[in-house]
């Protein structure tokens, strides 16, 4: 396999609703911006030289369209070349990083653009007069039609089991451990100018809002959100070719996909897709499970629920199983702490439009490893190495994860 | 004319019918609709007893053969939900929960009915019975769970009846 590289970054803010834009003006406006970064960087490419193209994009009734690559192929002037979608759930955006590296990786393309999208909030109901409980219908459909979602099964609520699970079996994490998540990743977005959900919150105000699915809060959850994210990845001989400063490599992809039905689970309160993806993609980069804290300088978790945070610290061998809720208290995953989780905020602190967020995590990943993060930068690029986690669809049951290394992280 | 911007929604809603099969899964429905069973089927090779049911047994790639499970079983997990979809939103609060019954070898979700519905009433390792809807459709809303000691009320109310 070929050694394939990001190059271009291109992240559009996180909205709570883009008036202004539809879908495919936001995959417009990510692919100019990691056109922009790619030149910026050093590789003088225009959309033309990009040769194919991956989609993220998961959900059909948010964009009140099916098939929606097709319309933005269309309008990011990439006819003629292949496209392929990967919808993942949740998970859709790391997904779709694995399946862009398999394509340069594969020398099928020298230059793939990756990109997700997603525009949630145009769904309306009508009873409430607001949007959230529509775009919940929406990703409901996602749950088994026959079984489950009959049951009123809802995202919160198929995260919460595994959580609630997780507690009965390790006692942790406790509402209050919880909370620190959303307090940390709320604080870290403040620095992030394309989070949405920026806010200087304590674990008090996060105890008190208000529940949305027992033990989760309003503020364990993160928003449902309207966004764009693109890369652009190179083969080794074209990141040469092109003369690129700063190139970050993809050393290592793993994914799993766990049972759907959290009921046919041995533990309910695991998910072993995370823990098969994180050791396949640890093992491909050369690096190992339970010494991985220290062999990366950063992690994009999947914090969809701040509970779910804790949990992927012990699934991602952070820490020992039932070690997740003491590693929050004790300041481990903050900015300053030992390995910081979420700087860009998360998807707490950014807000989660499905199919641009693993993108945008693996690209926030990227730029951090470029030190080029701005304001929310990690102060201590030693290692070189970052990871991007992914999670979705029922239950949880996709997971991906890729890892990256700048030029000083493949030294060594 | 105006340079300013100017949004333009519509109002549009994708609605498609249904006359959907529940294939070789129809048995269950049809048993639960017109006799108040709850199968499952069990593996011919390691005996699994898969709930919900399957006829193929996904581990051994053999056939399954339906058995009756029994109407009793234990929470493995559950929660109470406060703010849902459009669709569920009138049902708020309600609790689910993940409930494997006697006998079976993995759990089903459902609906888990209390009159009481706090969270330690329908906590992991309580006890619960199903209860059925007297009008039945043959979908999984047929039946729920109550917690063991409030059965019998559950059966002096007008809409519901016991199963075995």
């Amino acid at each position: 396999m070929k050694k394939v590289a990001i190059i271009g970054v291109g992240i559009t803010p996180f909205r709570a609703r883009y008036l202004d834009k539809t879908y495919f003006e936001l995959a417009y406006d990510a692919t100019k911006l990691a056109l922009e970064d790619a030149n910026k960087n050093g590789a003088d490419i225009t959309h033309k030289d990009l040769q194919s193209t991956m989609y993220g994009i998961y959900n059909e009734l948010f964009e009140r369209q099916f098939m929606p690559d097709i319309f933005i192929n269309s309008y990011l002037g990439m006819n003629n070349k292949p496209g392929t979608r990967i919808a993942s759930g949740g998970a859709t955006g790391g997904y779709t990083v694995r399946m862009a590296y398999a394509e340069v990786a594969s020398g099928l393309s020298d230059l793939c653009l990756c990109i997700g999208v997603e525009k949630c909030n145009d769904c309306y109901d009508e009873q409430t007069g607001t949007t959230t409980p529509e775009v919940l219908n929406s990703i409901a459909y996602s749950a088994d039609m026959t079984y489950e979602y009959p049951m009123g099964m809802m995202a919160a609520s198929s995260y919460v089991s595994m959580v609630n699970a997780h507690f009965e079996e390790f006692g942790n994490p406790t509402e209050e451990q919880m909370a620190l998540v959303s307090v940390k990743n709320h604080g870290n977005a403040m620095n992030n100018p394309k989070a949405q959900s920026p806010m200087n919150i304590t674990v008090e105000d996060v105890m008190n809002s208000r529940i949305i699915c027992y033990p989760f809060k309003l503020l364990d959850c993160c928003l449902y959100s309207e966004a764009s994210a693109a890369l652009i990845l190179a083969t080794e001989q074209k990141v040469k070719e092109l003369k690129v400063e700063n190139p970050i490599w993809i050393t290592g992809v793993g994914a799993a996909n766990t049972d759907c039905f959290i009921g046919n689970r041995e533990d309910m309160g695991r998910l072993y897709s995370n823990i098969y993806a994180a050791k396949v993609a640890y093992k491909m980069a050369g690096l190992e499970y339970d010494k991985i804290k220290s062999q990366i300088d950063l992690a994009e978790l999947h914090d969809a629920f701040s509970g779910q945070e804790v949990i992927s610290y012990e699934e991602l061998g952070f820490v020992p199983f039932g070690g997740g809720g003491k590693w929050i208290e004790s300041g481990g995953p903050l900015m300053d702490g030992e390995l910081p989780c979420c700087p860009s905020g998360g998807l707490i602190g950014c807000g989660h439009a499905v199919g641009a967020t693993g993108i945008m995590s693996t690209g926030e990943a990227a730029l951090q490893l470029r030190r080029d993060a701005g304001k929310h930068q990690v102060k201590t690029i030693e290692n070189g190495r970052a990871i991007s986690h992914s999670i979705g669809g029922p239950g949880a049951a996709y997971a991906a994860i890729i890892v990256m290394e700048n030029e000083e992280g493949m030294k060594k | 004319m105006s340079n300013e911007f100017q949004a333009h929604q519509i109002r549009d809603i994708i609605k498609i019918n249904y006359k959907y099969t529940m294939g070789s899964q129809s048995k269950f429905f049809l048993e639960l609709m017109n006799n108040k069973k709850i199968l499952g089927t069990k593996c011919s090779k390691c005996g699994k007893i898969w709930m919900p049911p399957r006829i193929n047994c996904s581990d051994c790639y053999v056939s399954a053969e339906w058995i009756e499970v029994k109407q009793t079983g234990i929470i493995e997990v559950s929660t109470i939900v406060w703010f849902t979809t459009s669709a569920f939103i009138k049902n708020i609060p309600y609790a689910t929960g993940y409930i494997k019954l006697d006998g079976a070898d993995t759990a089903l979700l459902q609906g888990i009915f209390s009159e009481n519905l706090v969270p330690s009433k329908i906590k992991k390792g309580k006890r619960v019975r199903a209860v059925f809807q007297k009008e039945r459709e043959g979908k999984m809303t047929d039946f729920f769970f109550v917690p063991e000691d409030e059965y019998e009320n559950w059966l002096n109310k007008p809409d519901y009846e016991g199963g075995d």
